[in-house]
């Protein structure tokens, strides 16, 4: 059963074989050690200097969250991990296999289970963008001037959708982790992995932003302005379809604040995007246009729409209790009221993933969650910091997942 | 105005500033008739705040075309609709469902029999179906191409579909209808593709004489793009093949029957009188410049029994000019440029779930 092998060579590989050697080499380098540090360090910079690379925005996102000082805040963190009587070690061999439409997303996974100290088979699918193969070819490069033993745990497949092959590497995994929408995840799942091996799964997730209205409209000019900004981020640079991206905003507050500080937001994150000079494709506008008006049609509790410019639709419903999670993605956001932010606990559900948020202090967010408890909200992060990577995500912390706990008692 | 007096008026006669004066009152009419009957159309206007009377016709609110895909939208009961027509639509693709009740339908007749009047003069001619007679069948429930034939087949007499059931073109059947009605004025339809691929490509070495024809053809370039047939070239290759001069091209669809835009002699689009187009900014949605493309937006004064009056489509289009025609025509001069393309906006979810729905 053969596959094709982008990396550390090109060619054609069995895939039985392909796994025998991952196993094999597994575990060579321990997690951290200073030669996966350096080729991390080197790979962050080779995606800094990199023509290709340069042309995409979340490479170099990803090439900074990967330079060398953060890799060495990481280590003291993982350090912190262990006691004295246990021992954080490598899993095995971690089976990745990446969305084939959001290009680079998984590599955050990828690279911690890499300092992880695993060895690591991802699975390419034939439709992979370009930002895709840039990272692939940089990496090739990168890998060829490093300790051999990382080339020897690292393999980049390239196959259809061939389910056999799916298979045959699920079997011999440690760590199956899976990313794409519901329905691609059942399908994964439904391959079996050994009894012992352990899977993560990230999948279709809807996200919120909460905005204390009094808050906001105590801000200065500048204050406004730098929220716009960071509010932008989290919804506009990938067209709001990351799953991380806020689809919903809702306000804290009366009802006059909220309303208030609902009327003032808007046109200024539309001049943010005007200067940004973001603009959706015609198909997906017209796709937007229609969304809202199906929503108006399918859900009552819709009040009102709003545009402010070209670029931002908002649905305003009448009630939390309407939030619904259909969504076409492009700039469009429903919108509700509530008088406290502790309300949210009635309507978040395990879907719900991100919940940025602004003019909170850290006890309310902590009280929200425990409150929460088992329903779901993953992540409390403040507005502009809804993209950003890192360990803890979709309530696993990855450090964690891509070890054994080892015990030892003397 | 109303419908009567412009059926009467010659087509393309109104100057564009004389149109819009005439049919605002018309629209706005029409807009408050189907808020009154259409209780959907009447809370998308509410909740997107649209509730003044327009001044101009660019202000008139529009519904985009797949809202008809995804709701049932009419302003008649149920009892008064007298068919349901669906756009064409590969399988597994929603398709629009238009409901028409009697005043509509003889409103889409007669506006139709207007305009093709223009070129096709008073009576009835002769006529070639480029289809298969088998396509007809449930005359309740009439898809676009359904619609299409029938609809154009009023226009003529002893009618000859010259398309088996596989397509293929019955020769002697053609041989036999140029014998009879050859040497006089007879009108031709059929879909822009399958004029091109079942009877330009198969009569191009027969030497037949097709000179009296008149050729009306629709549904769009996208097939010949594919195999680089433009207007011009389309008219050029079936005048040298057949000698057939006077084709027209028209722009229309199922959400708006009746109001077809005809082509004129200079191989641009007009519409009729008794409706208009709108080509708007693909990023501000707002009016474009003559000259700059943009999503078409079609308006009619025909649909009474649904709300489709005026309709943002998915088509892109450009207005060229305004009452400059060379051919005689008043209005706007324009082109259709094809679909606005379906890019999809890459996310975590939704190309996933259809890949893996097809393993």
């Amino acid at each position: 059963m053969n596959a094709k092998l982008l990396v550390p060579d090109s060619g054609t590989v069995d895939v039985h074989e392909l796994c025998a050697k991952l196993r094999a080499a597994s575990g060579r380098l321990e997690p951290f050690h200073p030669s996966i540090l350096e080729f991390c360090g080197n790979f962050s910079r080779a995606l800094f200097h990199d023509p290709m690379a340069r042309r995409y925005a979340e490479l170099q996102a990803l090439a900074f969250w990967m330079r060398k000082s953060e890799m060495q805040r990481m280590k003291t963190q993982f350090d912190s991990l262990g006691s004295e009587q246990t021992l954080l070690m490598p899993r095995g061999v971690v089976f990745h296999i990446p969305p084939s439409n959001v290009d680079t997303i998984f590599i955050y996974s990828w690279i911690l289970s890499v300092l992880a100290g695993n060895s690591n088979i991802i699975r390419f699918s034939e439709r992979a963008g370009e930002a895709a193969t840039t990272i692939c070819r940089v990496l090739g490069e990168t890998l060829a001037k490093h300790d051999p033993a990382l080339q020897q745990t690292t393999a980049i497949v390239r196959y259809g959708r061939d389910r056999a092959i799916s298979s045959a590497i699920s079997a011999s995994c440690d760590v199956r982790v899976i990313w794409g929408g519901d329905a691609t995840v059942n399908d994964i799942r439904s391959l079996p992995l050994p009894p012992h091996a352990t899977e993560l799964t990230f999948a279709d997730r809807y996200s919120l932003v909460v905005l204390r209205a009094s808050a906001y409209l105590a801000l200065d000019e500048k204050g406004r302005r730098d929220l716009a900004a960071r509010f932008y981020n989290d919804t506009f640079w990938f067209d709001q379809m990351a799953c991380s991206s806020p689809r919903t905003a809702i306000w804290v507050g009366s009802a006059e604040d909220c309303g208030e500080a609902s009327r003032q937001f808007y046109p200024e994150l539309a001049r943010e995007v005007k200067t940004r000079g973001h603009e959706l494709p015609t198909g997906p506008r017209i796709n937007k246009l229609t969304f809202a008006y199906r929503a108006i049609l399918d859900q009552p509790a819709i009040e009102q729409q709003e545009l402010y410019g070209p670029e931002i639709t908002t649905l305003k419903l009448a009630d939390l209790a309407s939030v619904r999670r259909e969504h076409c993605g492009g700039g469009l956001l429903f919108q509700a009221w509530t008088t406290t932010l502790n309300d949210l606990s009635t309507i978040i559900e395990r879907r719900d993933q991100t919940i940025t948020h602004f003019g909170f202090a850290s006890s309310e967010l902590r009280e929200l969650a425990r409150t929460l408890g088992g329903k779901g909200g993953d992540r409390f992060v403040p507005i502009g910091q809804a993209l950003t990577f890192n360990r803890f995500w979709d309530g696993y912390d990855l450090l964690r997942e891509f070890t054994r706990t080892v015990y030892i008692q003397v | 105005m109303s419908f009567d007096a412009l059926a009467a008026m010659p087509q393309y006669s109104l100057s564009q500033p004389e149109k819009e004066r005439l049919l605002l009152e018309d629209f706005n009419e029409l807009t408050e008739h189907h808020r009154a009957h259409c209780r959907e159309y009447d809370r998308l206007l509410t909740v997107t705040g649209a509730n003044h009377a327009a001044k101009s016709l660019d202000e008139i609110p529009y519904l985009p075309v797949g809202i008809f895909k995804s709701h049932r939208l009419a302003s008649v009961p149920q009892s008064s609709i007298f068919k349901t027509m669906t756009s064409s639509g590969t399988t597994g693709q929603q398709v629009s469902q238009i409901f028409v009740d009697k005043e509509t339908a003889m409103r889409q007749t007669h506006a139709l029999g207007r305009i093709l009047g223009h070129v096709l003069g008073a009576n009835r001619l002769p006529m070639i179906m480029v289809e298969t007679s088998t396509l007809i069948t449930d005359r309740k429930r009439f898809n676009a191409r359904a619609a299409g034939v029938l609809g154009l087949a009023n226009f003529g007499r002893n009618h000859f579909y010259a398309l088996d059931e596989e397509m293929k073109l019955d020769e002697a059947g053609l041989r036999e209808f140029l014998e009879k009605h050859g040497s006089q004025p007879f009108l031709m339809f059929g879909f822009t593709y399958m004029v091109w691929q079942y009877l330009y490509e198969r009569i191009q070495r027969l030497g037949l004489d097709l000179s009296n024809g008149i050729l009306l053809h629709s549904g769009g370039w996208k097939k010949l793009e594919e195999l680089a047939v433009n207007n011009a070239e389309f008219k050029g290759r079936l005048e040298a093949a057949c000698g057939l001069r006077r084709i027209y091209n028209f722009y229309g669809m199922v959400e708006q029957v009746g109001s077809v835009f005809l082509e004129g002699e200079d191989g641009f689009l007009y519409p009729p009188n008794f409706g208009d187009i709108i080509v708007r900014d693909p990023v501000t949605l707002e009016p474009a410049p003559n000259g700059k493309p943009g999503i078409i937006q079609v308006l009619s004064i025909l649909p009474r029994s649904y709300p489709g009056h005026s309709i943002l489509t998915e088509d892109l289009g450009v207005i060229h000019g305004v009452d400059d025609s060379t051919c005689g025509r008043h209005g706007k001069r324009f082109s259709v440029l094809g679909r606005v393309p379906k890019a999809e906006l890459r996310g975590c979810s939704d190309v996933h779930a259809t890949q893996a729905g097809r393993t």
